[in-house]
């Protein structure tokens, strides 16, 4: 008797906080964005840099640290035309010293606006790094962002 | 037709009234199944939400070759060698070895007693490409945003090599 009177009363109106839990709901889905997927595990650097990442239009040379050079963009469309159609679900390729200037090329050609980002591991010797600056120097790309974790300390 | 606007919402609000309140009681559902698979999609969308994403530190980088003549003595030389170890030097003096955490000490003072300093970073290429991030990243925090990257030769290195005896 006393179970079935408690139950009746407790009849919460819901509606505000599913009200609530939706506009939450919609909030984190508009603004979650799925770490993009990396061909490469690199260990990024820290730095006090606070320039953020730009979202799209981004050509990342990922340069990790048994010297592989990877070279990957956001956008599949992009991945399609350089890459071929077999590879566009890939993040990215590998290259090497001799095919990443031309890749670094073509890949322009198509998206002019692409801004060039290097990933490199921080572990990775810096003979690699500067080859790959070496060789943007010589397809003119004079602009381009090493990619760093923030640092708090100081 | 402003009329018909305003008169319209006070004939359906007293029409409303008897439906909604008959209607209003038969229509309880339960909603507790559905707040559970949203508290449960939020929770997944919470978690999943990457919020710190990662800097940068931009570089610009002269088109091809270019040339600068410099004042030998306004030419502050940094060079990192394999295992970490910076050396620094003014013009043709001899280098010295500073400490990491001693480096932006050093380059505000040299930048004070010189603004027209100009850096030259050469880091040979087995060190670590962390090594050169720090440095940069030092330069930068000690308000030196032009610097110039130059590659380790031979000659670096003979350099280096003739004060390791002493």
């Amino acid at each position: 008797m006393v179970l079935k009177k408690s139950r009746i009363s407790i009849f919460i109106d819901m509606t505000p906080m599913v009200d609530v839990t939706f506009l939450l709901l919609t909030f984190f889905m508009l603004t979650t964005q799925f770490r993009p997927p990396q061909e490469a595990e690199v260990l990024l650097p820290f730095s006090h840099s606070a320039i953020k990442l730009p979202e799209s239009d981004v050509m990342t040379i990922s340069i990790t640290k048994d010297n592989k050079f990877y070279i990957g963009f956001d956008s599949q469309i992009l991945r399609e035309k350089v890459f071929g159609a077999e590879n566009k679900f890939r993040a990215g390729i590998e290259a090497d010293k001799n095919t990443l200037g031309n890749l670094m090329i073509q890949a322009r050609m198509y998206n002019p606006r692409l801004r060039t980002v290097i990933r490199g591991d921080k572990a990775a010797p810096y003979g690699p790094v500067e080859d790959v600056m070496n060789i943007l120097q010589k397809v003119n790309i004079t602009r381009f962002s090493l990619v760093t974790e923030l640092e708090k300390s100081m | 037709m402003a009329g018909a606007s305003v008169a319209e919402p006070k004939s359906s609000a007293k029409k409303g009234k008897k439906q909604q309140k008959k209607k209003r009681i038969p229509v309880r559902i339960d909603m507790t199944p559905m707040v559970d698979v949203v508290m449960l999609l939020i929770t997944f969308f919470m978690l999943t939400t990457v919020f710190n994403t990662p800097q940068t530190m931009e570089i610009n980088i002269p088109p091809g070759e270019s040339r600068v003549e410099v004042a030998e003595t306004s030419l502050l030389t940094l060079r990192v060698v394999a295992d970490g170890t910076i050396y620094w030097n003014l013009g043709i003096e001899t280098p010295q070895i500073v400490p990491f955490n001693e480096l932006r000490k050093l380059l505000v003072e040299r930048l004070q007693a010189n603004p027209k300093l100009i850096t030259l970073v050469k880091v040979e290429r087995e060190s670590t490409y962390e090594t050169m991030v720090n440095i940069m990243d030092e330069l930068n925090l000690a308000n030196i945003t032009r610097f110039s990257l130059a590659p380790f030769q031979q000659f670096d290195r003979d350099i280096i090599n003739r004060l390791q005896p002493k």
